[in-house]
């Protein structure tokens, strides 16, 4: 994009250049993440449930390095995703033929959303602190964290679920998303949304290591970051252009 | 103060027929302000004088040790803790006010909206989760040594070592002021909000160190940590303050 020199001050130009920071945020720790995900010793398979206090304790004691580099990047990085968040609801806000509801339910949909995931973390990051604790307890600290990593994710269903209405009532002559990301966000949602029920499966594909839960869940969180990052992209680029800031 | 005042002439016209001064800025922003420095201050004292979390017992210690801690504080830390669970909010008082003047400022709003969503993720882990890990190991303190140990590393871990939900909210807070031509806040509460980041990196060791300075309760990771946070919050008081006084009486109310 390409910001044109007589709007180079003005608060418009700042409203794009802001958002392109935050949309560059994505990539740029995604990255990050995805070296933390594959460094991560658990989810190459993801461990399963039926594991023994034991057999915990002991991953725990041999892989704490790697566990403690994981898991620290996440803790430090993964919260670097919200701001790219903060510009769908910035664009969902830029809806002319709604008011800004499903906007500023996104908006806290997001915050809790992302809450669990920095939870999560501080459990794995308690087990590895001191992996020699009662086997018992270092398979709680495991239980909690994955427990809480892979089944509440009624807070993203709920953010897809706003962001395909916005799209679907965005009907007026210029809608900011094409319509097609609607539909993509259900997809999302219903991908998803199978995932919560690790809360109370211990086997098969809804337990949290199994296909739906762990693969399905966080491969379609991942595409979804992807696909959005381009959408947004273009989204930013039109809103620029329109604005007369960039051509 | 008294030179902003009469920086607003319209404003000035006015006084003159209540034949009163009233003080510049909003009433309502400015009973929100003051909540500010009064909430940080009952922080501070529960955190360092009542809780005993600042600064932190020491991580390089037996379990014994740690359950010694909650029955020699429990009860300043039922006190304590007791009081943060009601006015916690307080904190929500504190990023709301930043959130207000944030949308004040030529760059949109999505900064703000990081902002308020990063801080709002770390009062869970990285405020209140301490909170109940003792208040839980100080409700039953009979409870097996090994789970009073487990509450004791997950609280303190939790409270030291949330990280990532700060660095977002100022490297937010940072590129607002940065773009921001209203001069809200000067650029270099920006910078020293990049400093911020830099202590909230260099805590990243507490996960792995038990003693020294990259312990929880080391000079690096908790000790310069603490110090360049109370220089922040100390600047964003302030000028918070200054935002303030310079808001005309009669802007209107953000969208």
């Amino acid at each position: 994009m390409q910001i044109l020199a007589e709007a180079e001050d003005l608060p418009k130009t700042a409203n794009i250049k802001t958002q392109l920071i935050s949309l560059w945020t994505a990539p740029v720790f995604g990255v990050v993440l995805l070296i933390a995900f594959l460094a991560f010793p658990g989810f190459f398979p993801p461990m399963s449930p039926d594991m023994t206090a034991e057999q915990v304790a002991r991953f725990y004691s041999d892989h704490t390095a790697m566990i403690r580099f994981s898991m620290i990047t996440f803790n430090l990085c993964g919260v670097m995703l919200l701001p790219f968040f903060m510009v769908i609801v910035i664009q969902m806000k830029r809806m002319a033929t709604q008011s800004h509801i499903f906007a500023y339910c996104y908006l806290t949909a997001a915050v809790s959303g992302a809450t669990l995931f920095a939870l999560a973390d501080i459990f794995y990051l308690t087990a590895a602190f001191r992996p020699d604790r009662s086997p018992e307890l270092v398979m709680l600290l495991n239980d909690m964290a994955w427990m809480i990593f892979i089944a509440p994710v009624g807070a993203f269903v709920a953010m897809n679920l706003l962001l395909g209405l916005a799209v679907f009532f965005d009907n007026g002559p210029n809608p900011v998303f094409p319509r097609w990301v609607g539909y993509y966000a259900i997809g999302t949602a219903l991908a998803i949304a199978p995932a919560a029920s690790a809360a109370v499966f211990a086997t098969g594909p809804l337990a949290w290591n199994g296909v739906v839960s762990f693969w399905l869940r966080n491969g379609a969180f991942a595409l979804f970051v992807i696909v959005m990052f381009v959408v947004l992209r273009n989204v930013l680029h039109r809103q620029a252009v329109e604005e007369g800031v960039a051509r | 103060m008294s030179s902003t005042i009469s920086a607003q002439t319209s404003q000035s016209a006015k006084v003159a027929d209540n034949g009163r001064t009233p003080r510049a800025g909003k009433r309502d922003v400015w009973l929100v302000f003051w909540i500010v420095p009064a909430f940080y201050t009952a922080f501070g004292v529960i955190f360092f004088a009542l809780a005993r979390v600042m600064p932190p017992p020491r991580p390089d210690v037996t379990t014994d040790q740690m359950v010694h801690f909650f029955h020699a504080h429990g009860l300043t830390i039922k006190i304590g803790f007791g009081v943060l669970v009601l006015i916690v909010g307080g904190a929500g008082v504190a990023n709301g006010i930043v959130v207000y003047h944030m949308k004040r400022m030529t760059v949109g709003s999505v900064m703000a909206y990081a902002y308020l969503g990063s801080m709002s993720i770390g009062a869970l882990p990285g405020c209140l989760l301490v909170a109940f890990c003792f208040l839980t190991a100080v409700y039953r303190p009979g409870r097996d040594r090994q789970v009073l140990a487990l509450l004791y590393d997950l609280g303190l871990l939790s409270y030291v070592g949330s990280l990532g939900c700060f660095t977002t909210a100022y490297f937010a807070f940072a590129v607002a002021i940065l773009y921001d031509r209203n001069n809200i806040f000067p650029k270099w509460l920006a910078y020293v909000s990049v400093w911020q980041i830099v202590t909230e990196v260099l805590a990243v060791p507490v996960f792995v160190s038990k003693a020294g300075p990259f312990a929880w309760n080391g000079s690096i990771a908790f000790w310069m940590g603490t110090v360049i946070f109370g220089f922040w919050l100390s600047c964003v008081i302030v000028f918070l303050m200054k935002a303030n006084e310079r808001q005309p009486v009669d802007e209107p109310p953000l969208d």
